[in-house]
C-alpha cells in the first residue's frame, strides 16, 4: 500500500472526506477516479503524468452532491481549486491532498487559507514551448494574426470539448445555449468558431488560471489555451494580477484600484 | 402578433424640413408587428397627443413606437399620453429622429432611409416590451445638513420648523462658520454676530435639531430616501454632560500661545479653548496637537482645576451611524493667506494682512477689540492702502474666476477704517468695482463720497518695507498709467475666495461632482441651482463658488425647500428601469451560478445575496438579487453576468439584441 492510499483511506475512514477525486493509471496514461471506500483507493496514483484537470468535477453536483471530497492535487488543479474558492463555487469542507515540495511526501490541505498559501509560493511558470509559439504569434501583424486564427478556427467543429474541460466554464446555462437573444451563432464556420472562442476568453479575463485543460481537450489541436494566456498576460502587465493569484476582492475586471492604470482615457 | 403603432413627428421643421416624414409613416405601416403608421406637424402639442390615445383606443395598440425628438426631451410626456390611454408607458419608445437624424444630416433619402431604420429598431424592441409598473420606495425624513455656518444654520432651521428631523454636522468645536468672524455687514453695516448668535442659540434649542460639533463625516451610502451616514465624533476630551461651560479650564491652560483660528492667526488661544466666548456649544475642546499632556503625558492642569470633573483625556473618537433622507452641503470656503503674493511680500511682512484678518481687528470681539491697530507695533494705521483682487481674475495665478465678495467688502473695511480713525487715509486699488446687488452701488458710492476713499483704478505690482512703512508701488490706470507710490503703514490684502479644505475628499466620499477650483458643482448652474448631479444630495452657499450672505442664506432656504418638497411625499416613487436576477422552475431557480463577481462590479452596493432554501429550510442555492430601491439601471452587473443571468428592464438583452439586428438587417 503506498502513502497516497493510506492517506486516502484515513481521509475517509475519520470522516474528512466521503469521495476522493484522483487519478489511476489506464493504457500508460493517467485518467480520473473517484473513490468513495477503502477497496478503491489502491488504484490512486499521483505523479507528472497527471495532467487533466480533475477541478472540473467540483461544480457538477451529479459528482460532489451530497459529499466532502478531497482531490488529490497537482499544482494547476490547487490555482483552480482558489479559483473556484473566490467564486463561491468550492464546495464546502472540500480538502486538497498535494505532493509536498520535495516530491516525496504528502500533505492534506483543510482549508481555503492553506490552499491559498501553497498557490502564492508557486508563481506560474509558463515553459519553454508555449512561451515561443506565443511569441510567434506577438510577432505577427494584426492581419496575420487574425488569418493565422481563422485558419486555426476553421478547424474546429464546435464539439465545446474546451468548455467541457476547462474547470472555470461551470454555468449553469452557457450563453451558447441561449437563443432568445441568440448571441453565438450555432454552426461550425471559422467566423461562427471565432464569436465563441471570443466570449469564451472574454469570460476567462481574469480568471484563468493556465492550467491547459482547453487546449488538451481539444480533439481538433488546436492551440486555443493561447487565447487565454495571452489575455491573462495582458492582464498582469495592466493591473498586475498574475494568472493564479489570488484577490482579495472580487475579480481584477469587476473592482477599482485607485492605483489602477487609467491611460486609456484620453 | 403585435398591433404597434407608429406616430411620425415633424417637429415643425425640425425634423419635416430633413426627414421625409410622411414616408417614414408609410414605411413603418408595412414593417412586421405595426397596426397603424401616421405622421403629424407636433405629436407632443394636444392634438398630436390626442392622435396617439385615440389610436391606441381604436386599433387596441399593444406598443407604440414615437419618432420624434431626444428621449429626454418628450419621453414622459408620450408615455403620459399612453398610460392615459390605457396603455402601459413603458410599452411607449422613442425613435430619436431629431437629434439623431434630421439635426446631423443634410436633407436626402439617405437621412429618410435612416429615420426608417431608427424606427424599424425600435419597432423591434417595442415587440418586446413589457409593461412594467414603478418601484416604491420609502423616504427617511430625516436630513443631514453638512457645515454649520450661515449657510447650514440657515438650512437646518428651515427644514427644522417644517417639522423634519435635521442632523447638524460641524467640524469646528462651534458653529457659526466664517459669519461669526466678520465684524460689520455690508450694505447695511449691521453687527454679524448680532445677527448671527440667536440664529446659533436657536440651532442649538431647537426640538428638531440634533447638532454634532467637532465631528466629520465618515462616508455615505445608499440612495436619495435612505441614505447612511457614518458620522465621526471627534474626541473633544471632555464630558459633555458634566461640563458646565464654566471656562475655568481655559483660564488655567499653560499653553497659552496657539495661534487663534478665530482670529485668523491675529490673536492667541489655551490647548483647552472655546473658539470664541459667543460659541455654540459654549463648552471647550482640547487641540490634542498643542496640549502638553498629549504631547508629554504631564501638565493635567485642567483636569486637576475642573469643578465638576468632566475632562476626559482618555477619550475616543466615535462613529456613529445616522439614517437620513436628504443631505444639504454647506461646506463654505475658505480665503488665500498673504503667503500666497511673492509680489506682496510672501506674508513676510506683519502689516500686509488679508481681508479676513481685518475683519478680526474692526471686530468688538477681535484681539484689539475693535480698535484698528496694526499687527506688527499696535499703532494706529495713519495710511491704509486695500488691494482688489488679490489673486482673484488673474488666470496666471490660476484663479480666473471673480470671487465676488471683495468689492463689497473692500469698500466696508474702507468705510470702517475712516470711522474708527479720524483723520486716516485710506486707498483702495481696484480692477472694476462689482456691486451688483440691492443697496450695493449706493453702498460704495458712500464710501467714496461721503468717506473720502480714494479708489485708484489700478494693479499694485509690488510692496516692500522701508524704514516702517509699506511701499506701495502701482499704477493709475485713469490717469494714462501713472505711477503711484503710497508710504502705507498697514495694506489689507482682498484675498481670493477659494474652496474649502478637504472639499475634493468630500465630494468624493458623497459621490457628487466638483469643478476644477474643487467647488462643488450644481446639477443645472441656472434651473437647478441647489441639486448635485446625485439626487437627494443638496448643497448651498458658498461650498459652490464664493457668495455674500444674502446669496448664501438663500440657496440654503432653496436647498431646505427641495429636501422639504422631497420630505413631503409618502414614498419616492422610481422608474422600473432595474436589473433583475432571473429565476427559473426546479431544479435550476435561476441560472445564476452565484459567483457574486456582479457583487463587485456594481457602483451602487445594489446586488445582495440570496439562499433558495426547500421546504425544510436547507439551503439549495445561492443567488445574487438586485435590491431594486439601490439599483440605479446601469447596467454593469449585466454586461459582468458570464451566464446572462442578469437583465435589465425594459433595455433587455433580447429587446437591445432585436434593436440591434433591426438596424444591421435594413442596411443589408
Amino acid at each position: 500500500m503506498n502513502n497516497l492510499t493510506e492517506l486516502a483511506n484515513k481521509l475517509l475512514g475519520d470522516g474528512t472526506a466521503t469521495k476522493v477525486i484522483g487519478y489511476e493509471e489506464a493504457h500508460g496514461k493517467t485518467r480520473p477516479c473517484f473513490c468513495t471506500e477503502a477497496a478503491d483507493t489502491g488504484r490512486l496514483v499521483l505523479d507528472e503524468r497527471c495532467t487533466n484537470n480533475i477541478a472540473v468535477y467540483l461544480t457538477k453536483p451529479e459528482i460532489v452532491g451530497g459529499h466532502k471530497v478531497a482531490v488529490t492535487a497537482t499544482l494547476p488543479v490547487l490555482r483552480t481549486m482558489v479559483q473556484l474558492a473566490m467564486e463561491n463555487q468550492l464546495p464546502d469542507g472540500t480538502t486538497a491532498i498535494v505532493s509536498t515540495e520535495s516530491g516525496e511526501g504528502l500533505a492534506v490541505l483543510p482549508t481555503v487559507g492553506d490552499m491559498e498559501r501553497v498557490v502564492a509560493g508557486t508563481p506560474l511558470d509558463i515553459s519553454g514551448k508555449e512561451r515561443e509559439l506565443r511569441e510567434r504569434l506577438k510577432a505577427m501583424s494584426r492581419e496575420e494574426r487574425w488569418q493565422f486564427w481563422l485558419g486555426e478556427m476553421s478547424r474546429c467543429i464546435k464539439c465545446y470539448a474546451c468548455r467541457a474541460a476547462c474547470p472555470l466554464c461551470y454555468c449553469t446555462r452557457c450563453i451558447v445555449d441561449n437563443n432568445c437573444p441568440q448571441w453565438i451563432q450555432p454552426w461550425a464556420s471559422p467566423l461562427a468558431s471565432m464569436e465563441w472562442q471570443i466570449s469564451r476568453v472574454m469570460h476567462m479575463a481574469g480568471r484563468c488560471v493556465a492550467c491547459g485543460a482547453c487546449k488538451q481537450a481539444c480533439p481538433m489541436g488546436i492551440p486555443i489555451h493561447l487565447l487565454t494566456l495571452s489575455l491573462a498576460e495582458d492582464i498582469q502587465n495592466e493591473f498586475g494580477v498574475a494568472p493564479g493569484s489570488v484577490m482579495d476582492h472580487g475579480n481584477v475586471l469587476s473592482t477599482f484600484k485607485p492605483g489602477d492604470k487609467e491611460d486609456f482615457i484620453r | 402578433m403585435s398591433k404597434i403603432g407608429v406616430f411620425i413627428c415633424h417637429c415643425g421643421e425640425n425634423i419635416g424640413a430633413t426627414v421625409d416624414c410622411a414616408k417614414v409613416a408609410e414605411a413603418a405601416a408595412s414593417m412586421e408587428g405595426v397596426a397603424f403608421a401616421t405622421d403629424y406637424k407636433y405629436m407632443c402639442s394636444d392634438p398630436g397627443q390626442t392622435l396617439i390615445k385615440n389610436a391606441i383606443r381604436e386599433h387596441r395598440l399593444d406598443g407604440v413606437v414615437v419618432g420624434a425628438c431626444s428621449p429626454r426631451m418628450h419621453e414622459p410626456t408620450f408615455r403620459k399620453a399612453c398610460a392615459e390611454a390605457g396603455l402601459n408607458p413603458y410599452l411607449c419608445e422613442i425613435a430619436n429622429l431629431r437629434e439623431h437624424c434630421s439635426w446631423v444630416h443634410p436633407k436626402g433619402d439617405d437621412t429618410t432611409e435612416k429615420a426608417i431604420e431608427i424606427v424599424h429598431g425600435l419597432v423591434e424592441k417595442v415587440r418586446r416590451n413589457s409593461p412594467l409598473t414603478p418601484i416604491h420606495v420609502p423616504i427617511t425624513k430625516k436630513a443631514l445638513v453638512i457645515g454649520g455656518g450661515i449657510a447650514g444654520i440657515q438650512a437646518a432651521l428651515d427644514i427644522a420648523n417644517c417639522g423634519h428631523k435635521v442632523i447638524l454636522v460641524e467640524k469646528e468645536p462651534s458653529i457659526g462658520g466664517h459669519m461669526s468672524q466678520l465684524s460689520e455687514t455690508f450694505p447695511t453695516l449691521d453687527c454679524s454676530q448680532c445677527i448671527l448668535t440667536p440664529r446659533m442659540v436657536e440651532v442649538a434649542q431647537h426640538p428638531n435639531i440634533t447638532l454634532y460639533t467637532y465631528a466629520e463625516l465618515d462616508s455615505l451610502s445608499g440612495f436619495i430616501g435612505n441614505f447612511e451616514a457614518k458620522i465621526r465624533l471627534k474626541a473633544k476630551s471632555i464630558d459633555e454632560s458634566l461640563c458646565t461651560g464654566c471656562g475655568l479650564c481655559t483660564t488655567k491652560c499653560p499653553q497659552k500661545k496657539i495661534p487663534s483660528e478665530f482670529n485668523a492667526g491675529l490673536g492667541r488661544r489655551t490647548a483647552i479653548y472655546v473658539p470664541f466666548p459667543q460659541a455654540v456649544p459654549n463648552k471647550p475642546v482640547i487641540d490634542k496637537e498643542h496640549c502638553t499632556h498629549y504631547r508629554t503625558g504631564k501638565c493635567g492642569v485642567c483636569e486637576k482645576v475642573c469643578p465638576t470633573h468632566a475632562i476626559r483625556f482618555g477619550q475616543e473618537d466615535r462613529i456613529i451611524n445616522e439614517q437620513v433622507g436628504a443631505v444639504v452641503v454647506t461646506t463654505g470656503f475658505n480665503v488665500l493667506g498673504t503667503d500666497f503674493f511673492p509680489e506682496y511680500g510672501y506674508g513676510r511682512y506683519a502689516d500686509v494682512i488679508t481681508g479676513l484678518q481685518f475683519e478680526r481687528l474692526a471686530s468688538a470681539s477681535g484681539p484689539t477689540l475693535g480698535e484698528i491697530r496694526r499687527p506688527s507695533d499696535g499703532k494706529v494705521p495713519e495710511k491704509v492702502v486695500f488691494i482688489a483682487c488679490c489673486g482673484s481674475r488673474d488666470p496666471a495665478k490660476g484663479i480666473p474666476y471673480c470671487s465676488k465678495i471683495c468689492c463689497m467688502y473692500t469698500a466696508k473695511h474702507a468705510m470702517l477704517y475712516q470711522h474708527k480713525v479720524h483723520g486716516g487715509e485710506s486707498y483702495v486699488f481696484y480692477m472694476d468695482i462689482r456691486a451688483g446687488g440691492k443697496n450695493y452701488e449706493e453702498f460704495v458710492r458712500r464710501a467714496i463720497e461721503e468717506d473720502h476713499v480714494n479708489y485708484v483704478r489700478g494693479r499694485v505690482a509690488r510692496i516692500y518695507e522701508k524704514e516702517g512703512k509699506l511701499i506701495v508701488k502701482g499704477v493709475d490706470t485713469l490717469l494714462g498709467a501713472t505711477p503711484v507710490e503710497i508710504e502705507a503703514d498697514m495694506v489689507v490684502l482682498a484675498t481670493a475666495g477659494v474652496s474649502n479644505q478637504g472639499s475634493e475628499e468630500l465630494a468624493q466620499k458623497l459621490h457628487i461632482s466638483y469643478d476644477p477650483y474643487k467647488f462643488f458643482a450644481e446639477a443645472h448652474p441656472k434651473l437647478r441651482p441647489v441639486e448635485t448631479n446625485t439626487a437627494g444630495i443638496f448643497v448651498a452657499g458658498a461650498c459652490q463658488a464664493p457668495k455674500d450672505i444674502p446669496e448664501t442664506v438663500a440657496t440654503a432656504s432653496g436647498a431646505a425647500a427641495k429636501v422639504a418638497a422631497l420630505f413631503s411625499q409618502p414614498d419616492l416613487v422610481r422608474e422600473p428601469l432595474v436589473a433583475v436576477v432571473n429565476r427559473s422552475a426546479p431544479p435550476v431557480f435561476s441560472t445564476c451560478v452565484g459567483c457574486f463577481m456582479c457583487q463587485t462590479a456594481c457602483p451602487y452596493q445594489a446586488i445582495e445575496r440570496e439562499e433558495i432554501k426547500d421546504r425544510s429550510g436547507k439551503v439549495i442555492k445561492v443567488v445574487a438579487k438586485v435590491n431594486p430601491g439601490l439599483c440605479q439601471g446601469c447596467g454593469t452587473c449585466v454586461a459582468f453576468c458570464r451566464s446572462k443571468s442578469i437583465d435589465l428592464q425594459g433595455f433587455s438583452n433580447q429587446q437591445m439584441f432585436a434593436e440591434v439586428e433591426a438596424l444591421l438587417e435594413t442596411t443589408n
